[in-house]
């Protein structure tokens, strides 16, 4: 558990009332970083998981990937029906859905890679160019922006020093506006790779950057 | 529902006040198709599944709790329905004006207008004005390779063009890519639709202005266009077609709708050839003599002296003919010969492909490899292959035969200049000059298919027909015309009127025929075994 001291822990459902850690809330399995082979096979692709360290070369997909593809395909009917779990292990690895991992995937699934692309494009969350080691998304639907998130987006690109949707010089960061994250009772919002951080205020930022950091220098 | 408990195989509904019965499992828009009442709509293809997504072909059904998309809503039985209500006419206008929002209203410059969905539903229905204030977004135009070029800016997202790509071509090439008002229609990145041998039918069922023709690009509007109703000649599948005409040119090649034939379809290879009917120097008057001693005459002493030599004719007779010439030419050029003396050889020439290219989704359509129109009809009719797959060759012994020769509609460019120098009589009905023709006796100006009527016989086996889009260049006339008028000399009979009577002179003679007429063929052909059923 951190001790670096700013309002929020990080974790869903803090309001202050509970003396929970954060891994009372998720659970041990849960804090940090997700094993490269991920938890259990059958939870396997299920959630878009955003790891700090990618591959964007990596083999579509060997060893315990390529059990867990293959584990995820017999959950599914049809091939079109494994795309979109097939495209988050694809991105979970790489970090991204370049055009080439589209036409891979494709040929993983013998569907065409336009389908492929119409598929990927459609959704938000594949990411079709490389982001930051921490992908910020900042929710600025409705209740978020009613409690001021537009300056807790603002203050996250002031501080981490990129455009919106561009990627921090270090590589560390990349800012993006989200639609609702389902998180309405506790905005400003920010789902930060996997975990979301709540309550969010823009004077918030800095800390939340400088735990990141430190978790990153921790490895 | 009959008493019985058995579902009866029609149901009637009431339609805008009128009743109509349809078989069971018709949808909506189709049984108002019936009474004539087309419901708008932009997804909903007849060749096409129908995803029921562009919301525009919505209906009232009382009782249903809201309006139902006809596309889709199978007819029941006793069911009311109103295309015209208040209810959908409201709808419609509310859903054109969405299709406005981003839409560029460039009809000036959009070569789809005068034949746009579009257009046509919003100017018979649309709001006067739209009412959205903020900046329509801007894509331009992506080249997708082949004959298509696609314009962003007026798609309406139907999605026609992938289930076409997906359902009939089975080559899955185009998808929507991004969403929402960001979403356009695309290939993957750059690989485009070369190769892709049906692709040009995207253009064609583009309800918009979306996809257009690289090669009709701001070349004609859609109203300066006169439709003939044809057959595709540029294989034996033959494709119905409509040739769409202007300043005496054919500017387009279009499908025209067969089921047993082609679909809604035809091919790529077929649909870009159609420069050789518009090119021009041709040869213009009847002629007579050979080499230096050439000189052009008029038709009526032409063909009297021709008549002449024929009567006096005691050699053998040997005949070039092409397969692009119609059933009425080359059967009474047949007959011709029959009546003038013994026949030595009746061959044709014409271009083989090395594969045949079917269409997946739509089995019945091959591009065949005989790349002519009329093969079957020319066998049919007595004539026999010779050649190579190129088309050339193969006339050796016609070169040098010594009683007659005809050469009808083969412009015997491959063949040396002393072509027919050894015959007693050389008959040349073509369109071009060519120097293998300058042992001929007679010249004689034809019409090509496109500047007359008639038919051919396709690789199924059907009599098809075909009507006259050009106007003849001079004095050129169709085959069938100068055939028969030689024809009627030798046997004081009657020069035909017109195709149909060529025809019908041919089917008391030939036995595969008898029994058809051109009326009896309509415009949608018959198989020569079905009309003998
Ligand atoms: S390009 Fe034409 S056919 Fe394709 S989705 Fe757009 S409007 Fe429909
Ligand atoms: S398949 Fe043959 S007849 Fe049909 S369009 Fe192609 S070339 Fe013409």
């Amino acid at each position: 558990m951190s001790e670096t001291p700013f309002r929020n822990p990080g974790w869903a459902g803090n309001t202050g009332e509970f003396e929970l850690s954060e891994a009372d809330v998720r659970g041990s399995a849960f804090v940090g970083r997700r094993p490269p082979e991920g938890v259990h096979p059958s939870t396997s692709a299920s959630y878009p998981f955003m790891r700090v360290e990618r591959d964007p070369g990596a083999k579509l997909f060997d060893g315990p990937w390529r059990e867990r593809f293959e584990k995820m395909l017999t959950r599914y009917p049809t091939a079109m029906a494994a795309l979109l779990p097939t495209l988050n292990l694809a991105q979970e690895l790489r970090g991204h859905i370049s055009p080439e991992t589209m036409d891979e995937v494709a040929g993983l699934l013998g569907l065409s890679s336009a389908y492929v692309r119409g598929v990927a494009t459609f959704y938000t969350m594949y990411n079709k160019r490389p982001v930051g080691r921490y992908l910020i998304q900042v929710c600025t639907n409705i209740s978020c922006s009613l409690c001021g998130a537009d300056e807790v987006l603002a203050a996250f690109l002031k501080h981490v020093g990129a455009e919106l949707g561009e990627n921090s010089s270090d590589g560390n960061f990349t800012v993006v506006e989200a639609e609702c994250l389902a998180a309405c009772g506790f905005p400003t919002c920010v789902q930060i790779n996997e975990r979301y951080f709540e309550d969010v205020s823009a004077g918030d930022v800095p800390a939340i950057l400088k735990r990141l950091v430190s978790e990153l220098e921790g490895e | 529902m009959a008493s019985n408990g058995r579902k009866a195989d029609t149901v009637t509904l009431t339609i805008d006040g009128r009743e109509v019965a349809v078989p069971r499992g018709t949808s909506l828009l189709q049984a108002a198709a019936a009474l004539g009442i087309e419901v708008p709509h932009y997804c909903y293809h007849p060749g096409l599944s129908a995803p029921a997504q562009c919301r525009i072909c919505l209906v009232e059904v009382e009782g249903a709790p809201k309006l139902q998309p006809s596309c889709v809503t199978i007819a029941q039985d006793g069911q009311t329905v109103h295309t015209d209500s208040e209810l959908a006419r409201g709808m419609r206008q509310g859903v054109l004006e969405f299709y406005l929002v981003n839409h560029p209203l460039d009809c000036p410059i959009c070569d789809m207008s005068g034949e746009c969905s579009l257009q046509d539903y919003v100017f018979a229905e649309g709001r006067e004005r739209g009412r959205a204030q903020e900046p329509k977004r801007v894509f331009g135009r992506d080249d997708f390779g082949g004959d298509v070029l696609y314009y962003g800016d007026r798609c309406v997202m139907c999605t026609r063009c992938v289930r076409f790509m997906d359902e009939v071509a089975r080559d899955s090439r185009l998808t929507v890519v991004e969403r929402g008002d960001r979403a356009v229609i695309d290939t993957f990145f750059d690989s485009g639709l070369d190769g892709a041998s049906f692709a040009g039918n995207v253009v064609d069922i583009c309800p918009v202005g979306a996809l257009v023709s690289k090669d009709f690009l701001h070349k004609a509007r859609a109203w300066d266009l006169d439709h003939a109703p044809s057959v595709c000649p540029n294989c034996s599948q033959g494709c119905n077609i409509e040739l769409h005409t202007r300043d005496n040119l054919v500017q387009r090649l279009k499908p025209r709708e067969n089921p047993e034939v082609n679909g809604h379809w035809m091919c790529d290879y077929g649909r870009s050839r159609y420069e050789w009917m518009n090119r021009t120097g041709r040869i213009e008057r009847p002629a007579m003599g050979r080499g230096e001693e050439r000189s052009e005459a008029d038709w009526p002493g032409t063909l009297e002296a021709l008549a002449a030599r024929l009567a006096g004719n005691e050699g053998e007779i040997a005949i070039v003919a092409s397969p692009f010439c119609s059933v009425e030419a080359l059967g009474a050029l047949s007959q011709l010969a029959k009546e003038a003396g013994e026949a030595a050889a009746a061959v044709f020439r014409s271009p083989r492909a090395g594969d045949e290219d079917p269409l997946p989704g739509f089995p019945l359509l091959v591009r065949r490899r005989d790349l002519a129109p009329n093969v079957d009809g020319a066998r049919l009719l007595g004539y026999a292959r010779t050649g190579t797959d190129d088309g050339s060759g193969g006339l050796d012994e016609v070169a040098a035969h010594r009683g007659v020769v005809f050469v009808l509609g083969d412009d015997l460019n491959d063949q040396p200049d002393d072509f027919g120098a050894a015959a007693d009589l050389f008959v040349y009905l073509g369109t071009f000059d060519s120097p293998a023709a300058r042992n001929a006796d007679f010249v004689l100006p034809v019409t090509t298919f496109a500047e007359e009527e008639g038919t051919f016989v396709n690789a199924q086996r059907r009599v098809q027909r075909f009507g006259q889009g050009l106007r003849a260049p001079g004095s050129a006339r169709p085959a069938w015309l100068v055939l028969g008028a030689l024809l009627a000399f030798l046997k004081s009979g009657k020069t035909p009127a017109n195709a149909a009577e060529a025809f019908a002179a041919l089917a008391d003679e030939i036995p595969a025929l008898s029994g058809m007429s051109h009326e009896s063929i309509g415009p949608g052909g018959v198989r020569l075994e079905a009309a003998h059923a």
